[in-house]
């Protein structure tokens, strides 16, 4: 059968004593800023994206992807531990997970938690291998019409799922869009808004944008609140769950898998919806709700497994169709146009060692996180002692080495000062910046598509609504764009999915 | 339409929100005004960023009409201090990198940045300098081989 083959190519690729080494650099570095204070996914993926330029493509996204997940499971160890979520998608898990630890069981927390991730890890892995192909066929008989009407859809649910105001995320997306288009014109030669300066005609560099909105601007959100955290070595008594615990972990990790894979599909979807949905859904289905809150297995397993599987299946969009869902697999997008591939459909069949290595190593990984997990624990609890005030200035000088390694110019570090100035604006309005990433990556493919489309039609707009593909895609997109501005128009506040970072 | 009376926060991030886009997506339309326009069929290189720039502009409207009218969200206060400390680092990193070299730009880049903090002390900034310019060279230097000056010209 096709899928062993290609998984055996995968499998090939990703067991090589190379990436196996960045695999798991990945997961370690990856955990790591899952637990430190103050360092999100986003952040540490952009300031390490300069480095994994010098690697093979395939084991640079190797080891970014490794980053991600590796975030996921760190984030619950502290969640669970110090009841602080090292990472947004690990919030629900503070709210069963530190109980348990509280009841002394700390440790069967953590072992439900990585064992869980483990089985979503698994699952999730092999839904990628088995859709994707299937996926990138229908990719395929994509025309320009039907990639526009995607990129539409793609941008407006990712704009609605994230959170913050929607409108606000409308209008960053479309600041994004504007700033990916500086530089030449792809038909025409024409230098845009240049302002007549040499150094922008290759367009605005990509890391520094991230850089600057998401590196820098968390450092001078979080510099103020610096302060030292206290953590107790929790007690490792009774590091495996009995077989009551067990029984109670099973259906809700198997149901938490399956929300959260299908919720990764999603654009804008991935881990912090799954596990929102997850613990809803134990907590309805649950027989004791009143235990919820108070160390319920349920409520720590479910949303665990949906985390992480949500995580894994949101790489769907981005391999097959080239459609990042989230700031992270924007980042991964910009990391495969530095090596000159094209994301998009045509990855799984010119570079098919990058596609199915890249799904081989996210098993490996997660495969090594278990193992890596519950034996560092101790080092762990370290590492959340770490003072802000060591960590910002090292994030900072990496960063700007990174910076300079991309072509061994200064310059992007100008950017990257002027992005953390705009970073900062963007904070104080309260505009989340992931929508503005996403539209920078997409702002020339949009446009190309939309002008190829036009030249086919000779100008004839209602091209976009004979292809039923594109109605279809372009109607979800409208429908759910008045969907939400009605409600909030009437009331006059954003209530959509308001969450302090 | 109901009008929900909410009190005016001091600081409306809507307003600011609404004019920032507003004035960004204006100066699009302007600066894309300058390119061959061309045609639907053809479109020239300034259509396209015109379309988004009145898009963006008549958000930004939106926005700021809404902050006027419901209140809208509070704006967050600006940390000013670290903002022109870490910018100022960022800068004078990139300027000493390439005049006297990594050894150099590391320290001062700590240094400034460090002053940001409240946690500031001239022990810590030189500890961090030292450790932070020794794993420079192992890993940046000496192992991923980044052509970066230690000590520049």
């Amino acid at each position: 059968m096709d899928l062993y083959n290609n998984l055996g190519i995968g499998f090939e690729t990703a067991l090589s004593l190379h990436n196996l080494a960045f695999c798991f650099i990945g997961v370690l570095v990856g955990t790591a800023i899952g637990i430190l204070p103050g360092l999100g996914p986003l952040a540490t993926i952009a300031m390490l994206l300069p480095l994994t330029y010098s690697l093979e493509p395939v084991t640079g996204l190797i080891m970014i992807a490794g980053i991600y997940y590796g975030a996921q499971y760190g984030g619950s160890t502290t969640a669970i531990l110090v009841n602080l979520p090292g990472e947004s998608s690990s919030i629900v898990s503070c709210l069963d997970g530190y109980q348990m630890a509280r009841n002394g069981r700390a440790g069967a927390a953590l072992a439900i938690a990585a064992l869980g991730s483990f089985f979503a890890g698994t699952v999730a892995t092999i839904l990628i291998a088995a859709f994707s192909p299937a996926l990138a066929e229908v990719a395929f008989l994509f025309g320009p019409v039907e990639y526009f009407a995607m990129m539409v859809l793609g941008l407006t649910a990712a704009t609605l799922l994230a959170h913050g105001s929607f409108i606000k995320g409308v209008a960053m997306v479309l600041t994004g869009l504007i700033l990916g288009l500086v530089g030449a014109d792809v038909n025409s030669g024409t230098y845009r808004f240049t302002f007549g300066s040499f150094s922008l005609t290759e367009g605005i560099e990509f890391v520094a944008v991230a850089m600057g909105l998401f590196a820098f601007t968390d450092i001078l959100t979080n510099i103020r609140a610096d302060t030292a955290r206290e953590v107790e070595a929790p007690s490792f008594a009774n590091l495996w769950m009995t077989r009551k615990e067990a029984r109670q972990a099973a259906f809700p990790i198997l149901r938490g898998t399956a929300i959260g894979s299908l919720l990764g599909l999603l654009p804008g979807g991935g881990a912090m919806i799954s596990s929102f949905a997850s613990y809803a859904i134990e907590k309805r289905l649950s027989k004791t709700p009143e235990q919820f809150g108070h160390g319920a297995v349920a409520g720590l397993a479910g949303p665990e497994s949906a985390n992480n599987a949500g995580a894994q299946t949101s790489f769907i969009p981005m391999l097959t169709l080239g459609i990042p869902s989230n700031g992270v697999m924007a980042l991964m997008i910009g990391a495969l146009m530095v090596h000159n591939i094209a994301p998009g459909p045509y990855v799984m069949v010119s570079n098919p060692e990058i596609f199915w290595g890249l799904i081989a190593s996210m098993w490996i990984g997660n495969a090594m996180l278990v193992v890596l997990n519950l034996p560092l624990i101790p080092l762990w609890v370290r590492l959340i002692q770490v003072h802000y005030w060591i960590l910002f200035p090292i994030i900072l000088t990496v960063c700007c080495v990174g910076l300079y390694s991309i072509s061994n110019r200064v310059l992007p570090i100008y950017f990257a000062a002027g992005f953390t100035v705009m970073g900062c604006l963007f904070w104080r309005m309260r505009a989340e910046a992931a929508p503005l990433l996403l539209g920078f990556i997409l702002g020339p493919l949009m446009e190309e598509h939309f002008r190829r489309a036009l030249l086919l039609s000779d100008g004839d707009m209602a091209i976009f609504y004979q292809s039923p593909l594109s109605v279809a895609m372009l109607s979800i997109a409208a429908v759910m764009c008045l969907v939400v501005l009605l409600p909030q128009i009437r009331r006059g506040r954003s209530v959509a999915f308001t969450e302090e970072t | 339409m109901e009008f929900v009376v909410s009190a005016m926060p001091k600081r409306n991030a809507d307003i600011e929100a609404g004019l920032f886009f507003t004035l960004f997506g204006g100066l699009t339309v302007a600066l894309s005004l300058q390119y061959n326009l061309g045609t639907i069929a053809a479109m020239g290189p300034g259509l396209f960023p015109l379309m988004l720039g009145t898009l963006l502009a008549i958000i930004g409207l939106v926005i700021f009409i809404k902050g006027i009218l419901f209140g809208g969200e509070e704006a967050r206060s600006l940390p000013l201090w670290p903002i022109i400390m870490i910018t100022a680092s960022l800068l004078v990193f990139a300027f000493l990198l390439l005049t006297v070299g990594l050894a150099f730009a590391v320290p001062a880049q700590v240094f400034i940045a460090l002053r940001a903090s409240p946690h500031f002390s001239l022990m810590r900034a030189i500890a961090l300098s030292l450790g932070l310019l020794a794993f420079c060279y192992v890993v940046f230097v000496y192992f991923l081989g980044i052509p970066v000056p230690m000590i520049g010209i």
